[in-house]
């Protein structure tokens, strides 16, 4: 079964932020959120980096452990949903997430901020597939239509992969061995070990 | 002084039956055995969370035009 994953690839980013605009437009998000933004590291300095960020589709994602009402749910894709309609507003969540993923309508404290609004992949909600209901509340259903998230859909660079981890892996991979060195992320090599050269 | 008023329910006789009725009925309430029902956690059905990607034609261009540089090779 193919994990559906984000990768932005930081030596290609160049903070275009068209990703972040086609999002905003494929599911017309209101004003004040932000389902997905460029951050720019050492920004005007020499090694400056752009990272396109949204919801990360965790694999035990920390916002479902924190939610109250268990409003989150994984489909089979490994693409984590929720359901406005028994989201309270809470905000655990963006407390819980290290990407700041989840937007809130309003500013306000515990329980007026609204539902909460994040990245569905282009996945749509729990509503019926393409049904208008859906469309207002979690915008468009692309996965359903055989399509991958906008955002990486029309990347200029082609710096945000969307789709099978495995196949953007893959091709993130031979992107490295042909620059002959990685992202340089910070945790490199705690998470894969200085033995591993890519 | 001639008081009209003392065949109708005066306020604090009102706020006096009324706060005997709300007795009464909280003690209705709480006489109740209270059942545990057990926690519900959202569950969004099958055929919400199936899958839906799929390796259309769409998909596979994207694939190879993100490792065009790449993945010809292999």
């Amino acid at each position: 079964m193919a994990r559906m994953k984000f990768l932005c690839d930081a030596d290609r980013c160049i903070e275009c932020n068209a990703c972040v605009t086609a999002c905003k437009n494929e599911h017309e998000v209101p004003w004040g959120i932000n389902r997905r933004r460029v951050v720019t590291l050492n920004d005007g300095k020499p090694g400056e980096r752009s990272v396109s960020m949204a919801c990360m589709h965790c694999t035990d994602a920390p916002c479902a452990a924190v939610c109250p009402v268990n409003c989150f749910y994984t489909t089979a894709d490994a693409v984590v949903l929720h359901s406005k309609d028994i989201c309270i507003g809470c905000g655990y969540c963006f407390y819980a997430c290290p990407f700041g993923a989840p937007q809130y309508p309003k500013v306000g404290n515990f329980g007026s901020r609204g539902k909460m609004d994040k990245c569905t992949y282009c996945a749509g909600g729990p509503e019926s597939d393409f049904s208008t209901i859906e469309y207002e509340k979690y915008g468009s259903n692309r996965l359903a239509e055989g399509k991958l998230p906008l955002c990486a859909e029309m990347c200029s660079t082609k710096a945000l992969l969307a789709g099978d981890g495995d196949m953007i892996a893959e091709i993130y991979k031979q992107r490295v061995i042909k620059r002959g060195y990685g992202s340089g992320a910070w945790g490199w090599k705690t998470a894969y070990r200085e033995t591993v050269a890519i | 002084m001639r008081d009209d008023r003392k065949d109708e329910m005066g306020r604090r006789h009102f706020f006096r039956a009324l706060g005997g009725g709300s007795v009464a009925a909280a003690a209705a309430i709480t006489a109740q055995p209270m059942i545990a029902t057990p926690a519900q956690a959202y569950d969004p059905g099958a055929e919400e969370t199936k899958a839906r990607y799929r390796e259309s034609d769409h998909v596979k261009a994207f694939y190879r035009t993100n490792g065009y540089e790449t993945l010809k090779k292999i």
